[in-house]
């Protein structure tokens, strides 16, 4: 029997936009906002939201314009391949260098609790692998080990409520965005955490009418946004803005409040559940680098190009060894991938109106 | 030497550029030299030449031989029913070219493959005609050794074919049950037979069992488990992705489910396909229980599992490692406990979920009288012994054991089989990396089982591809009221299960 090309289907779509946005971002939004915005800057995950929203709409333009082609396959129509393959290669670099950081990262914070003497790389090439394993097999596959991802960690969000005795209104204050910093770089920052949605832009070709794409990507960020405003409120309430500030992880000191009658300092324990977030998020965003590789060099099997991106990444990340080192190029990197979320649904709206024009002069 | 080395660096990096699909040219090598031999009377005998058990009956004035193992059929009808009419005829011929009972074979092939399989071959002028007096050898229908349960039907399929097959019939009685039969197995020729449902089961999955059967290349085949791991998804796997039962009522739900049904001779137990991941946590029980009592059951099942994969890994991660974990007044009944253990967590946990393993298979080896010694011998060596030499804290037997339970909580003794040898690697990961580690196995489990599919359908089948409605019947055991709809992952022509309104 030929194997059926599944495509993704609505929920799986919404899902896995859930799960590349859940990355390591999460432990440390709150003190972000706290940071930068000061007093109710959970509020700034509502207005940032609705900025990746206007996003979205340019993808949803790309989208219906292109009638389900592959946004390569646009950009290959009006522009040379000598022009296109060093785009290409740049973003499979920015790509693949997002989602090892991503690891790197969360690998260095568990040193934080655990195993501080241990070299870091060694975990990083556990979860490099276990990423190898789940992106050869395809994207479909990922979705659906995502989907069973996220039954395995949605839970965790709910666990803040355990902290609804201790919630207090007037740590919230009255005043909106006071005593917080440097506002532009918080909103970066802040976006960053969001960053993912705009991996949607390579699925075009692997959903059909059925899967309602943009509308699922859409349902999956909104989902994204809830549980952040739900944790910044819950952690504002808590500890309020000026302890914020100081709590690196506000996240994990919240999970650690939590004490059950056999077992307590559970954060520890929910910090490895938050490797399945990440490894969605890291796999996608190999899964993107390979993508875009693939064009460059189709015959070569996907497995080779995804184990040299995979490789190569892990080269490159054993450079910034601290933690501080590996937060300031995962910002860098995020600006850059912010500007390409924006500017490359713009410039193939443009060509698509340029093929379209083409076409009807000739019909 | 360059060349070789640079043709197989290009098989490795590059994708094939023509695929003819070799398995379609799998042809069985069929033609050996007798099957283009006519079937006459002393070639068949070469070919059963030292063959003590064949008897060979010679009637030289009607002109009649007969030609059987007298062990494989029924001599009774033979002697008493065929053969008179025969032998008193004036030319046996005519009763033998007119009545159905008698086929005319007309290569030696088939004639040998009649004989093997309990025919009676009887020859006139040279010319030979089969019927059909089986009585193979076997046990009665008995109890469900492997899955007993409390409430409802305990017969259970023995190694007969033949006795399955009227099982089956008997609680499907609809003549859109159909069966179909191969036979697999180069030398043994083992029948199988394909039964399925015709308007309710899906064409596809059914002809593509049927190749995969059909492909089969093996010498012999002794067991529906054997035949599953040749016609199976991912072979190299650990977890069974077929089911295979002994019970026919769970067999008649599959069938009427939509799902496809494999049965081998000589073996009791009978695959379904396709399968997913949670079926195999489901037993016939919860059907014959009151709705919420099913669903609490598949729950405790669901919790086992979680238990016996991670009770022990946890255990071997939080005292290696994350001590904090622990609450103030369980940490000195935990220190207490592991004060004179000598060795460290892993050791000490591999030690005893070994000794475990050791007692289940010797008691699942012995006889039950023996079995019963071992249990005692092994709760007395395990449960007192250990500790008061030292060798163990009480903690961990209470983990180990309860995680030893709970792995016989889950059904199917093959996944749960599966679950016990991977617990073995979870807590080597534990002892290793603490937490991490534990959770990279477990999402390493995850990306393997998510990449699993049962003849071409998702093994995670509800929960990806996500079908909420098929969760009423595999996380949950709904009232049959609202179980109106067959599983999605059958694909069934007839997605209706029932209207019933009620």
């Amino acid at each position: 029997m030929t194997k059926l090309k599944e495509k993704l289907s609505f929920f799986h779509v919404m899902i896995l936009t859930y799960m590349i946005q859940t990355g390591v971002v999460v432990f440390s939004i709150t003190h972000l906002e706290a940071l930068h915005f000061g007093t109710n800057g959970w509020l700034m995950a509502l207005f940032t939201s609705l900025v990746v929203l206007v996003n979205l709409m340019l993808i949803a333009i790309v989208h219906r314009m292109s009638n389900g082609r592959s946004i390569f396959e646009i950009l290959e129509k009006s522009i040379p391949k000598f022009i296109l393959f060093p785009i290409y290669l740049g973003l499979a670099a920015l790509w693949s260098m997002i989602g090892c950081l991503v690891a790197k990262e969360y690998v260095l914070i568990f040193q934080m609790y655990a195993f501080p003497t241990t070299s870091p790389m060694v975990f990083k090439v556990a979860i490099d692998i276990l990423a190898f394993l789940l992106v050869i097999k395809g994207v479909y596959n990922i979705s659906k080990a995502s989907t069973v991802f996220f039954f395995s960690t949605i839970w965790m969000n709910l666990l803040v409520f355990k902290a609804l005795d201790d919630i207090k209104l007037e740590r919230l204050t009255t005043f909106l965005f006071k005593e917080g910093g440097d506002m532009f770089t918080g909103f970066l920052n802040i976006y960053i955490a969001y960053i993912g949605y705009e991996l949607s832009l390579l699925l075009f070709p692997y959903v059909n009418k059925k899967t309602k794409l943009m509308k699922a990507v859409m349902y999956g960020h909104l989902i994204r946004t809830f549980f952040y405003l739900m944790l910044g409120i819950v952690s504002y309430g808590i500890a309020g803005h000026n302890l914020l500030k100081k709590m690196l992880f506000p996240l994990l000191d919240l999970l650690a409040y939590i004490k059950l009658p056999f077992i307590e300092r559970v954060e520890n324990l929910f910090y490895g559940f938050f490797l399945f977030t990440t490894l969605i998020t890291l796999v996608m965003y190999y899964w993107a680098a390979g993508e875009s590789t693939l064009r460059i060099f189709p015959k070569l099997k996907s497995s080779v190009h995804y184990f040299v991106i995979i490789l190569c990444s892990l080269i490159v990340s054993t450079v910034p060894v601290a933690l501080d080192q590996v937060l300031r190029v995962l910002y860098l990197l995020g600006c850059a991938q912010i500007v390409i979320a924006f500017l490359l649904p713009v410039i193939l709206i443009l060509l698509l109106l340029i093929q379209r024009r083409k076409v009807v002069k000739h019909g | 030497m360059m060349g070789i080395l640079t043709s197989m660096l290009r098989k490795v990096l590059f994708n094939p550029l023509n695929e003819t699909n070799k398995d379609q040219d799998h042809n069985h090598n069929e033609d050996k030299p007798e099957q283009n031999a006519s079937a006459d009377l002393q070639h068949i005998l070469d070919q059963f030449k030292r063959s003590a058990d064949l008897i060979h009956h010679r009637y030289p004035r009607e002109g009649l031989d007969v030609i059987y193992f007298s062990h494989m059929i029924n001599e009774d009808k033979l002697q008493r029913d065929l053969l008179p009419p025969l032998l008193a005829a004036p030319a046996a011929d005519i009763i033998l070219n007119e009545q159905s009972q008698f086929q005319q074979v007309q290569n030696a092939k088939d004639c040998v493959t009649g004989i093997l399989s309990g025919n009676a071959a009887i020859f006139y002028n040279n010319v030979a005609y089969l019927a059909d007096v089986t009585l193979p050898a076997s046990r009665s229908v008995e109890e469900s050794e492997s899955e007993s349960i409390i409430n409802g039907p305990h017969e259970a399929f023995n190694e007969n074919a033949l006795t399955n097959l009227s099982l089956i019939r008997k609680r499907v009685r609809s003549s859109h049950l159909k069966v179909i039969h191969l036979s697999v197995g180069e030398i043994s020729k083992t029948d199988c037979y394909v039964l399925y449902m015709e308007d309710i089961a899906n064409e596809d999955y059914l002809s593509e069992l049927i190749r995969r059967i059909k492909n089969v290349e093996i010498d012999a085949i002794h067991d529906t488990n054997m035949l599953l791991q040749c016609i199976d998804d991912n072979p190299y796997s650990m977890f069974p992705q077929y089911m295979t039962t002994e019970r026919p009522d769970t067999i008649a739900s599959k069938l009427v489910s939509g799902k496809i049904v494999c049965l081998v001779d000589g073996s009791p137990s009978l695959l379904s396909a396709p399968s997913s991941f949670f079926e195999f946590f489901a037993s016939a029980d919860d059907y014959y229980q009151r709705w919420a009592i099913g669903t609490a059951t598949l729950f405790l099942r669901f919790m086992a599992l979680v238990i016996t994969v991670t009770f022990t890994a946890l255990y071997v991660s939080i005292t290696s490692f994350h001590y904090e974990m622990i609450p103030e007044n369980l940490i000195l009944t935990l220190t207490t406990s592991r004060s004179r253990v000598p060795f460290p967590p892993i050791i000490e946990a591999l030690l005893m979920e070994t000794t475990i393993e050791l007692l289940r298979e010797a008691g699942a080896r012995l006889p039950t009288k023996i079995g019963q010694t071992i249990g005692i011998v092994g709760g007395i060596v395990i449960g007192q012994a250990a500790v008061q030499a030292g060798l163990t804290s009480n903690v961990l037997i209470i983990s180990v054991a309860s995680s030893a339970i709970a792995s016989f909580v889950i059904p199917s003794y093959i996944m749960s089989a599966a679950f016990r040898l991977f617990r073995f690697g979870l807590i080597c990961l534990a002892g290793l990396w603490g937490n991490l580690g534990l959770v990279i196995g477990i999402a390493y489990m995850v990306i393997h089982l998510s990449g699993l599919t049962s003849l071409g359908s998702s093994y995670l089948t509800p929960v990806a591809p996500f079908q909420p409605y098929d969760w009423r019947d595999v996380f949950f055991r709904f009232p049959f009221r609202l179980l109106n709809r067959r599983p999605t992952q059958n694909r069934a022509q007839n997605k209706t299960r029932q209207k019933m309104k009620r």
